[in-house]
Order: structure tokens, then C-alpha cells, then sequence
């Protein structure tokens, strides 16, 4: 027993010599001679990888689920109650993470920053959902997305929006999807989980302006049905795009289209396109030469939106820690502030080199200047190539559900008289 | 003539809807052919760690998941212990006045003159870290914090992480998920 | 299932209209009281209570008031059981409003599900697709350009010139740092003065051409100087000279409470020498017979940044040398320009280091013939490692490269042993490095080791180091004398000598006015330093090995028991405070603006808040 606990000891105090870059041994553990036992140290282990999987097979599970119901089935309550399933499971279960819109800035950042490791997890809830789409329409977001739910069972009264009010609100996602990978890329912020408003309450826990902003776009949905997937979210984004060229889509009509114009109302989200009739059958003149005003203009454009973001490269940057914490001690230097912030002292304590950090704050913020180069062209692009579209209006004869903008949500399905 | 301008969309859908595939799978590839963790959570590494006190105050959830964890091969069993006792406490006895641990989460038991275990009550230890900055000052460094994951929920971007001076916080493997000090000498 | 359970005859939708609006109005008076409450737990903060820190700093005072005592406990009790509450309450309170909001949305849901649909016909029929879309056109460019305008102008008004600077912290840190550049600026001073002192006024001009030849000097290093304000980078100060010029040095302090300590760090291995400091980072070294060891601590919070030890050094020999318990094999104290840390050992490894502990270069200079081990501090001029090296055989003082340890110079001093440290000043007109060895004290130019100056004044084996100020070098040693030597003409002149107190270990320290002799035995004695009228005496009862240093106009001097007497250096003996460092300690403090360093035997203490 004595040799053994000896024995420890020198090991121990070995193992203290390896770590002396911690701490030292000060006070030499002592000896007890009355039989004492040294309590373990509780170390509990995380959530178990199996439930990774699980949560993986749930996601494939549910959206495979709610793709068949959507269009085959195509049954409103149904999906519902998937989509209360989503909401519990995804939301109120896992606490929202990890979700498909974060998971966007996990990818973002592998791809810019290979010394990254991406969890398994991360890449699959960023995919499966994209591919979901590019095969069936946006059924991902029609009932697995728990932010979508929320909203979803908040839109009690919707009113229908404008339509040119729906096409300005909409540039916002594109905007906040070019910072969200900004930022990403740079390493330096996840901008969508840090202003997430519906985490909170998955959660039962935020900060205060989390639960404020939660509870306003919640209030709002009562009105704008899912104003955060609408207007707000940057995943949406790549799910519109490539849902636009999806194979299957769900339809309001499941054979052809008698333009009743009963579903007319239907959608609270705006997302069924009217019949455009005969008299576009054929562009107009004007209208092409606009098309291609817009088009010569459109690369101007980006040149303008880019050089305009190149000059905010420096307050983006400030955003990264490192960045901050560079200028921060180079004011330091330069003011007689007696307050040491706390980055200071633990960088101070930390014995990295500051030109080190220079170097590094440099390398950042060329990184930020070329970002904010892409964003600014990338705005400008997506306006440009707005206004361009804005010109062709294809022929159609029918109610169509808007590939590109509907969520799948069958709600239209339930007002079409053609029921075979 | 319509159906003709129909087929020639569809082709174009088609086309599209390939290279968006060929796309995403390129991305899948790509990632799925880097050095992937199967499962990562977030750590404190305590040599980085200054005890700034903010993860009591930035955790997500109302008590925080960052935990004071004893190693208690490192622990001297001192007496007079700089992390349970308030510098320039002259009695050195279990009285509110004395206890540097704001809500009391630090148990003493006396062992062996002059000697007492202490353990952390996890239930009322809400993370602020100044048990492990008198420890680490004056005493042999034992009390170590460290992210509790039975608690912690594994946010994708920690809000502790994001508010920590020293970018102590980093993401480790699942499958060894504590970076305490001084515990590999078993 | 859902047929067998008809939601559509399930309560009426008055009902659930009813029952939405209670639990409607049950949330949002929830929601308020949590408002509420969590503003009141933010902003007393119960946990971190001001009350109950400012109380128990008065009980610590007095520590015998129970009654200041209970109070505490009352008090910290009820805050422990405020904050645990007010938890209990958002967290209950925050399920309240969760069910009630849950419940409120299930009703309206319940109300919607059975309502049958009935589609509307929208009134019109007009086609405005193209009236919209021109809308949407005129607001995208309208609301497009204000946004870009905006932008524009943002932009154009903005300075993005965090690159360039990051670019100029970069240079200034790569820049070479002359350590020696306060000493220019002092120089610089006392020039002016010197140059008035001797010729008057008709050569003013003379005046300006080398005061301005310092000052250009001066604006290159303008910004290393301020950075060299921090450092204490060799024995006894910058040049060895016993001043420091750092400011707010704490003088009062307790190392068995912990009181004002800020940390302390155990070294290895024992060693007398005294801790330098750069930047952030303390350099000490340590040994014994088998091993020799640099230590870099952070300056900050006490922690090893790294240990290097000092091995395979070409002709080191196989035996460390013998010496006596109180030398020790690690008593000379290391110096550093911020560009490498210097060290030497008793068996005559010297090594070379950069900051972050690699070894530049390191070489054997030969075993020292000393029969106590050797002990003279190395020094640093400009790329120069200083080293006095008076042992048995050819004793000599060298100058070795600090990039690559080779010799610059070497001269060869005809001396007996000493175990004093080499100290640079700059005289005003020149700088210089003096030594003190039996029979005399003498000058060397530190560029080419050429003799400058010496004077028979001093015998025995000699410990301390001599003082400089004003033009006048203090010289003592055991069973000799003490004497001030007037430098500056072609022969320097003993102006005054004494014998009544003599030291052989601790060096005197000298200011323009006095200087303070302190001795091994516990005796500090303050001499005017022109005249050598001795202004007081005081015995401190313990033995004192360290060196004094004087900090702000106060005098630092450890005695072996570990108590810090602080006195000013000032015609009358003013005790300023004797703080207890509670370990025994032979090391000389070292100092950065508002915290001073000290060795004990065992470990390293930061002081200071």
C-alpha cells in the first residue's frame, strides 16, 4: 500500500514536471496515515455519439417523410403535425443545434480554414437538406426546420404582402447570407447563431435582447407568416436558388390547372405566381432593351457595391478577435489608461510575441479587405441580376406554386377543387 | 411550337440541376475527404484560462455549464487555502466572512491535522473562477475550470467562447473531453 | 385516430377563444414580473455584493468584532438565498409562460383547424404583374442608390489605416533595442551640466553640438526608450549602479498572509542571483553540482514560460567546481538586452539565449580559480556581454559578442580574486565600466576594453561593487576603506575616505547628495556624499547580504531574515515600512513600475496590485 501510493507520488511528480508550464507542486500532497481515500474527480462524458446519429437519422427520417406526404399524400395536417414533431424534436428536444442555417458558417469556415475540423454532423445537416431540395422543392423548410415551426404555428392571421414589398424584403437574406460567410470565412464570428432569435426559447434561456427580438418576430408572425424564413434567413437563400431548378415540386393542383382562382388568397407566404396571359406572350421591344441596360449595368454595379465595401474592410475586421485585440494593444501603448482591458492581460500572460500578432492581424484584415471586395460585388450582383429579372416575365397560363419562394407547406393544396 | 420552348426549359432545368448536384457533391467531397472529428465539444484549456470571471455571467443557460473541477492528486490539502479562504483572512475557519466562494459551493472536511479535503458542490458552483485564481496564485493549482458536459448543451458557437479574453475556449474531441492539468499521472 | 377523437366537436370556439385570451394575458403579466425580476437581480448582483466585500475588509481590520461578523453571515446568507431564488423564479416563471403561451397557440390552432375553408375571390381581376413590377423596379433602385449613397459618402469619409500601423508596431518591436539608451538621455542631462560645471559659459556651442548629437540619437530610440522604462535588465538596475527608475514600487506587503503578493513561484534549483526582468518575462538562474538551469517566468502571473538547462557545452568540465554554501554555483545574475538572456555559471559555462529560450551560443570560459566560487554579475553594453573575470590565474575582464559569444576584447587586470560585479556609467563625457578588485579600482572603455583610469585604494578579498553618481565612484570593501574618488580630470583623486564602517558583501548605492553603505553585520550608515559627513547610523539586527537599491527617492534593502527595510535617502534615517517576505533571502529586488521582484531561497515573489 505505502510502496503504491510512493510510487504514485513519483509518478505524479513527474507527470507535475511535464505540466510546470502550469503550475509547480507547491505544497507536496501529504501522506495520510489514518486510511484516508481520495475522492475521484467526476469527469461526466458528453452526449454519446450514438445520439449523433440518431439526431442524423431523425433529420433523414422526417424530411424523407414529410417529402412523401408533401407530394404524394399532399395533406395539409399532415405535415402539420410533422411539423410539431420538428419543432419538439429539433427545437424543445436538442435545443437547436446543431441546424442546417448554422451549419452553413461550420461549412463556410472548413472550406476557407483546412486546419478546421468539421464534425460529421456539421456537414450532413448542411447537405441532406440541399439535396432534399434539389430533388423535391423547399419540403425542408415546410416542417423539419425548427425556426421555421415556430413561426409556422404563430401564423394565425396573415395578411398577404405586396408583392414588390415581398421582392425588396427578400434582397435582406442575400445581404445577410454574404456577411454570415464573411465573417465565417474569416474565422472570426458565426453572425447567424449569435443573433438567432428563436435559440433562446428552444433553450428556455437567453439574453435579454435575444428574447426581445425572439418575441417581436413572433408577434410579427402572427401577422407575416415566417417573416425570419422570408426575410432574414441566409440558409433560405441557397435553398430558394436550388430549389428553382428542383426536380419535383409540389403543385397546387394535382392535374391541370382550371384557373378557378380560388387558391388565389391561399398562400400567406405570396409564393403562388398568377397566370401572366396572352399579351406577354411576346417581350416587347422596350422590355428587351431594358434587359439589356440591366445587364450592361450590372457589372458597374458590382464594381461600385465592391469598391464601396473595400473602404468598411477595417470596422469588419474589428469584429475578429485577434484583429481586436492588436489594436487594442496598440492603443495601450498610446494612452496612459491606467485599466488594462482583460484581452490585454491574458495575452500578456499568454508570452505569445506581439509582432506575432501584428503579423497575424495583418494577414486578417487582408482577408477582410478582399471579403468585403466579394461582398460588396456580390450586392451588387444580386441587385443587378434583380432588377434584370424584373424585366422577363415568362408566359403562363396557370396558378403555379413559385418554385423558388414556396415552402411546401400544402396549404394551397387544401383550396384547389381539382382533387384528382 | 409551346411544347418546343417547354422542352428547351426542361432542358435547362436539367442542366442546371446537374451542375448544382456535381456542386454540392464536390463541397460533400471535399470536406468528407479532410480530417473530420466524428464528434467535437467545447473545453476550457486552463494554462490559458485567467479567470476573468465570465463564464458564470456568458453561458446560455441561467446556470452556467463551466464548472470548478477539483484534481484532487494535485491538491496540497493545505489549511490555510487561498482558494477556499479570502486573502487576509486571519481565522482560518468555515465562517461566510471567510469564504472566498460566493455561493458557498466549496465544502471543507477536515482529514489529518493539518489537513482538509475540499470539494466542490457542482449544484451551487455557478463557474466565476475565483476559487481557481487563488489556487493558482498561491497554492498548488488543483482547482481547475472546466466546461461541465453533462450540462453543457454544445451551442455550435459557444457564447462563453466568443466573450473569453484568452481564447482559452477551443473545441476538442468527444472522446477526451477535459483538458485538466496535472490528472494524466494517475 | 384523429377520428375517433373529433376536435371539431371538442369545447366551442367561444371556448377556445376564452381560454386563448386568459392564457394570453397569464403570459404577458409573467413575462412582465420575470422583466422585472431580472432587472432587479442585474442590477443588485447579489452574488458579487459590494456591501458584504467592503464589510469584510472592515472585519479584516478588526478582526475581533463579532458583532461585524454576524452581520457579514446574516447578510451573505440572505444574498446567497436572494440569488438562488430569484433562479428558482425565472426558471419556474419561464415554464408559466411557455405553457400559457403553448396553450394560447393550441386553442387559436384548434380554432383555425376546423374552420372550413372558404376561399375568397379577390374583388379585382386586373392584371397588374407589370404595374407591380415597375413598383418594385422603382423602389429597388430608389431605396438601392440611398443605401449605396449613404454608403458612398461613409465610405469615402472613412481612414482604413490599421494596416500601416500594425506594419509600424511590427518595426518598432524589430528595431534593435539599445538598453543602455536611458542612460543617453541621462547622459544626455548630467552632459549639459558637466560641460557648464567646468568651462563656464563661453562654450555654449560645444554644449549644443554634443547635446544635440545625443538628441538625434535619442529621437531614433525615443520609442525603445520608453519601452526600456520597464526593464531590469541586469544586476542591481540598468549598469549595475543600484538606481532604478521605476515608479509606484510598493512598500508594504506580507508574504505569510498573502497580502499585496500577487504571486509566487517556486524555482528549481537554489541560486543567490537576483531576478532581471524584459517585457514580460523574469529571468533567473539556478544550480547545483550536476545541473544548471536559466528560468524565464512570466512577468505577470508567475508561471514557468520555460526552463533551460544549461548542458553539453563544449570544454565544460565533468566536476562542477567547489564552493562555499553561501556562493553557491549560481550566483552571478544573468542579464538580457530583449534581444537574448546571458547567464554564467561557477564552473564557467556561459550561454547565450534568445527570448524564448534557445540557445544562440554558449562556451566554456575555463574553470575560475575562486576558492568561494565565482560571483561577479554579468553586464550588457550595447552588443557586448560584459564579463569581469578576476580568478587566480590571469584575471581579466571580457567582452563577448551577444550574437555569437565569440570575444571582442579581452584585457588582462592585474588583480587579486574579487567577487564584485562590473558597473556601467556614463561619466558625461564617456562611458565607462568600473571595476573594483585589490589593489585598485579601475576604468575601462567598454568599445575596446582600453584602461581609462585607476587608483590604489582598496585591498582584500573584494565583495562589493562600487557606486557612481555625480561624477564621483564609490569604492569599499572589509578590512580596507571606504573611498570617493573623484573621476573626471586626467587622475582621478580620492576626495574623502572612511573605515569606521565597512562592508565585504552588500554594494553601497550613491545618489548625488548621500550615499548609503549598508553592511553584512546589519549596520546602514548615510554619508554626505562630497563632504563624507556621516548623517546617521541605524543597526537593523539582522544580517544583510543583498545589495540596497533605491526606487522613487526610497531605499530597498533585504536583509537574510527576509524583512524589506524601506527608508528614504534622505539626511535623516525615515523608516517608510519593513515588510516581512516570510522566507529567508540573500537576492537583490528588481523592479517594474508599480511592482517589485524578489528571490527568497525557495521561490519568487511578484509584489504589487
Amino acid at each position: 500500500m505505502k510502496k503504491s501510493t510512493q510510487v504514485a507520488l513519483i509518478l505524479l511528480i513527474t507527470s507535475l514536471i511535464a505540466f510546470n508550464l502550469f503550475g509547480v507542486q507547491r505544497f507536496p500532497r501529504p501522506e495520510f496515515e489514518n486510511g484516508y481515500q481520495q475522492p475521484e474527480t467526476i469527469l461526466n462524458a458528453p452526449r454519446a455519439l450514438f445520439f449523433e446519429y440518431f439526431d442524423l437519422a431523425v433529420l433523414i427520417g422526417s424530411l424523407s417523410l414529410i417529402t412523401w406526404l408533401i407530394l404524394k399524400k399532399r395533406s395539409r395536417k399532415a405535415v402539420f403535425w410533422v411539423m410539431i414533431f420538428s419543432l419538439l424534436y429539433f427545437g424543445f428536444y436538442r435545443k437547436g443545434c446543431i441546424c442546417p442555417v448554422g451549419s452553413l458558417q461550420n461549412v463556410t469556415l472548413a472550406l476557407f480554414n483546412p486546419e478546421y475540423s468539421l464534425p460529421i454532423n456539421g456537414i450532413a445537416f448542411f447537405i441532406i437538406p440541399l439535396v432534399f431540395t434539389l430533388f423535391f422543392g423547399r419540403t425542408f423548410c415546410a416542417g423539419v426546420c425548427p425556426l421555421g415551426a415556430i413561426q409556422d404555428v404563430f401564423a394565425l392571421r396573415p395578411v398577404s404582402l405586396k408583392s414588390w414589398v415581398q421582392s425588396l424584403l427578400g434582397l435582406i437574406p442575400f445581404i445577410y447570407l454574404g456577411l454570415a460567410v464573411l465573417f465565417a470565412a474569416t474565422a472570426s464570428d458565426f453572425i447567424v447563431c449569435r443573433y438567432d432569435p428563436f435559440v433562446g426559447f428552444f433553450r428556455h434561456n437567453a439574453s435579454f435582447m435575444m428574447f426581445a427580438i425572439g418575441g417581436i418576430l413572433l408577434f410579427i408572425s402572427v401577422f407575416i407568416a415566417r417573416p425570419y424564413c422570408r426575410f432574414l434567413c441566409p440558409y433560405g437563400v441557397l435553398l430558394n436558388l436550388v430549389s428553382r431548378f428542383s426536380k419535383k415540386h409540389l403543385t397546387i393542383a394535382p392535374s391541370a390547372c382550371i384557373s378557378c382562382r380560388l387558391c388565389e388568397n391561399s398562400c400567406p407566404f405570396g409564393a403562388i405566381d398568377k397566370p401572366t396571359g396572352a399579351k406577354f406572350k411576346q417581350p416587347s421591344n422596350v422590355l428587351v432593351k431594358k434587359l439589356i441596360l440591366y445587364c450592361l449595368i450590372i457589372p458597374f454595379l458590382m464594381a461600385v457595391c465592391g469598391w464601396t465595401a473595400s473602404k468598411y474592410y477595417e470596422s469588419f475586421a474589428k469584429v475578429n478577435f485577434k484583429v481586436k485585440l492588436a489594436t487594442e494593444i496598440m492603443q495601450s501603448k498610446n494612452s496612459e489608461s491606467e485599466v488594462i482591458p482583460l484581452e490585454i492581460t491574458a495575452f500578456r500572460s499568454s508570452g505569445n510575441s506581439e509582432e506575432v500578432l501584428f503579423e497575424e492581424a495583418k494577414v486578417i484584415l487582408n482577408r477582410f479587405y478582399l471579403g468585403n471586395w466579394f461582398l460588396g460585388g456580390f450586392i451588387g450582383l444580386v441587385f443587378g441580376l434583380t432588377l434584370a429579372r424584373l424585366t422577363i416575365i415568362p408566359y403562363k397560363t396557370d396558378y403555379t406554386t413559385n418554385k423558388g419562394t414556396c415552402f411546401s407547406c400544402a396549404r394551397c393544396v387544401d383550396y384547389c377543387p381539382v382533387k384528382e | 411550337m409551346d411544347n418546343k420552348k417547354l422542352n428547351r426549359r426542361e432542358f435547362i432545368n436539367k442542366g442546371v440541376r446537374i451542375g448544382i448536384g456535381v456542386g454540392i457533391g464536390v463541397i460533400g467531397y471535399e470536406l468528407l475527404s479532410r480530417t473530420l472529428s466524428s464528434k467535437t465539444v467545447w473545453q476550457i484549456d486552463p494554462a490559458k484560462c485567467i479567470q476573468c470571471g465570465k463564464c458564470a455571467t456568458s453561458c446560455v443557460l441561467e446556470q452556467s455549464a463551466v464548472k470548478c473541477l477539483h484534481v484532487y492528486q494535485m491538491c496540497g490539502y493545505c489549511d490555510l487555502c487561498s482558494g477556499y479562504l479570502r486573502p487576509e483572512t486571519k481565522e482560518l475557519t468555515t465562517g461566510a466572512e471567510n469564504q472566498l466562494c460566493p455561493t458557498s459551493a466549496i465544502e471543507r472536511k477536515y482529514i489529518d491535522d493539518p489537513y482538509f479535503e475540499y470539494h466542490i458542490n457542482e449544484e451551487l458552483c455557478i463557474g466565476c473562477g475565483k476559487c481557481v485564481k487563488g489556487c493558482g496564485a498561491f497554492g498548488n493549482g488543483s482547482l481547475q475550470l472546466q466546461v461541465q458536459h453533462e450540462l453543457c448543451v454544445n451551442c455550435n458557437q459557444c457564447a462563453i467562447a466568443r466573450e473569453c479574453p484568452s481564447e482559452a475556449f477551443s473545441r476538442v474531441p468527444a472522446s477526451s473531453p477535459y483538458l485538466l492539468k496535472g490528472f494524466g499521472g494517475k | 385516430m384523429f377520428k375517433k377523437f373529433d376536435l371539431k366537436n371538442f369545447g366551442t370556439d367561444q371556448l377556445w377563444n376564452r381560454i386563448a385570451l386568459v392564457s394570453g394575458i397569464f403570459a404577458l403579466l409573467v413575462c412582465v414580473l420575470l422583466i422585472g425580476n431580472y432587472i432587479q437581480v442585474k442590477k443588485a448582483d447579489p452574488i458579487n455584493m459590494k456591501v458584504i466585500n467592503s464589510l469584510v475588509e472592515r472585519l479584516h481590520k478588526d478582526p475581533s468584532d463579532v458583532k461585524l461578523r454576524e452581520e457579514i453571515r446574516t447578510l451573505d446568507l440572505l444574498s446567497r438565498k436572494a440569488y438562488f431564488t430569484s433562479k428558482w423564479q425565472i426558471r419556474t416563471g419561464g415554464y408559466f409562460v411557455l405553457a400559457a403561451i403553448a396553450l394560447m397557440v393550441i386553442s387559436l390552432q384548434i380554432i383555425s383547424y376546423r374552420k372550413t375553408i372558404v376561399p375568397q375571390l379577390s374583388p379585382e381581376n386586373d392584371d397588374n404583374t407589370m404595374a407591380y413590377r415597375n413598383k418594385t423596379r422603382v423602389f429597388i433602385v430608389t431605396g438601392g442608390s440611398l443605401i449605396l449613397a449613404t454608403a458612398l459618402i461613409f465610405a469615402i469619409l472613412a481612414t482604413n489605416e490599421l494596416k500601416e500601423k500594425f506594419a509600424v508596431q511590427e518595426i518598432n518591436e524589430e528595431t534593435p533595442i539599445e538598453n543602455n539608451s536611458d542612460l543617453i538621455t541621462q547622459a544626455a542631462d548630467s552632459l549639459v551640466l558637466e560641460i557648464i560645471d567646468t568651462t563656464g559659459t563661453s562654450n555654449i556651442t560645444i554644449k549644443h553640438t554634443v547635446a544635440s548629437a545625443f538628441t538625434n540619437n535619442d529621437s531614433v530610440n525615443e520609442k525603445s526608450a520608453a519601452s526600456s522604462k520597464d526593464n531590469f535588465p541586469t544586476f542591481r538596475g540598468p549598469g549595475g549602479n543600484g538606481i532604478a527608475k521605476q515608479k509606484n514600487i510598493p512598500i508594504s506587503w506580507d508574504g505569510s498572509t498573502g497580502d499585496n503578493i500577487r504571486w509566487k513561484t517556486a524555482i528549481p534549483l537554489p541560486g543567490y542571483n537576483s531576478p532581471i526582468i524584459w517585457g514580460n518575462k523574469i529571468f533567473v538562474t539556478g544550480a547545483n553540482t550536476a545541473k544548471r538551469e536559466v528560468y524565464c517566468i512570466n512577468r505577470n502571473t508567475g508561471a514557468m514560460i520555460w526552463t533551460v538547462v544549461v548542458e553539453n557545452i563544449p570544454n565544460s568540465p565533468g566536476q562542477a567546481p567547489k564552493v562555499i554554501a553561501e556562493t553557491g554555483h549560481a550566483a552571478p545574475t544573468a542579464a538580457t538586452d530583449g534581444i537574448g538572456v546571458y547567464a554564467i555559471f561557477s564552473n564557467g559555462d556561459i550561454i547565450g539565449l534568445d527570448m524564448d529560450g534557445k540557445k544562440l551560443w554558449a562556451e566554456n570560459l575555463g574553470v575560475p580559480g575562486n576558492h568561494y566560487g565565482h560571483s561577479s554579475s554579468l553586464m550588457i553594453f550595447k552588443d557586448l556581454v560584459i564579463v569581469q573575470y578576476d580568478q587566480k590565474t590571469s584575471p581579466k575582464l571580457m567582452a563577448l559578442s551577444t550574437k555569437t559569444g565569440k570575444t571582442v576584447w579581452s584585457t588582462n587586470r592585474d588583480v587579486k580574486i574579487s567577487w564584485a560585479s562590473p558597473v556601467i556609467v556614463n561619466t558625461g563625457k564617456r562611458t565607462e565600466i568600473i571595476l573594483a578588485a585589490e589593489p585598485f579600482v579601475a576604468s575601462y572603455n567598454p568599445a575596446d576594453g582600453k584602461e581609462l583610469w585607476k587608483i590604489d585604494c582598496i585591498s582584500g578579498e573584494v565583495g562589493p561593487s562600487v557606486a557612481y553618481a555625480n561624477g564621483m565612484v564609490f569604492s569599499v570593501n572589509d578590512y580596507s576603506k571606504l573611498a570617493a574618488i573623484k573621476i573626471g580630470a586626467d587622475q582621478p583623486t580620492v576626495l574623502w575616505e572612511n573605515t569606521d564602517y565597512l562592508s565585504d558583501i552588500p554594494s553601497p548605492v550613491a545618489t548625488d547628495k548621500y550615499l548609503i553603505l549598508s553592511t553584512s553585520y546589519g549596520l546602514t550608515v548615510c554619508y554626505d556624499a562630497v563632504t563624507g559627513e556621516k548623517y546617521w547610523e541605524k543597526e537593523f539586527g539582522n544580517n544583510v547580504y543583498a545589495s540596497p537599491i533605491i526606487a522613487e527617492g526610497k531605499v530597498y534593502l533585504m536583509d537574510k531574515t527576509g524583512i524589506m527595510h524601506i527608508f528614504k535617502a534622505d539626511k535623516e534615517y525615515v523608516s517608510l515600512g519593513e515588510p516581512k517576505l516570510g522566507e529567508p533571502s540573500v537576492c537583490t529586488p528588481a523592479f517594474t513600475n508599480g511592482f517589485i521582484y524578489l528571490r527568497g531561497d525557495k521561490n519568487l515573489y511578484s509584489i504589487g496590485k
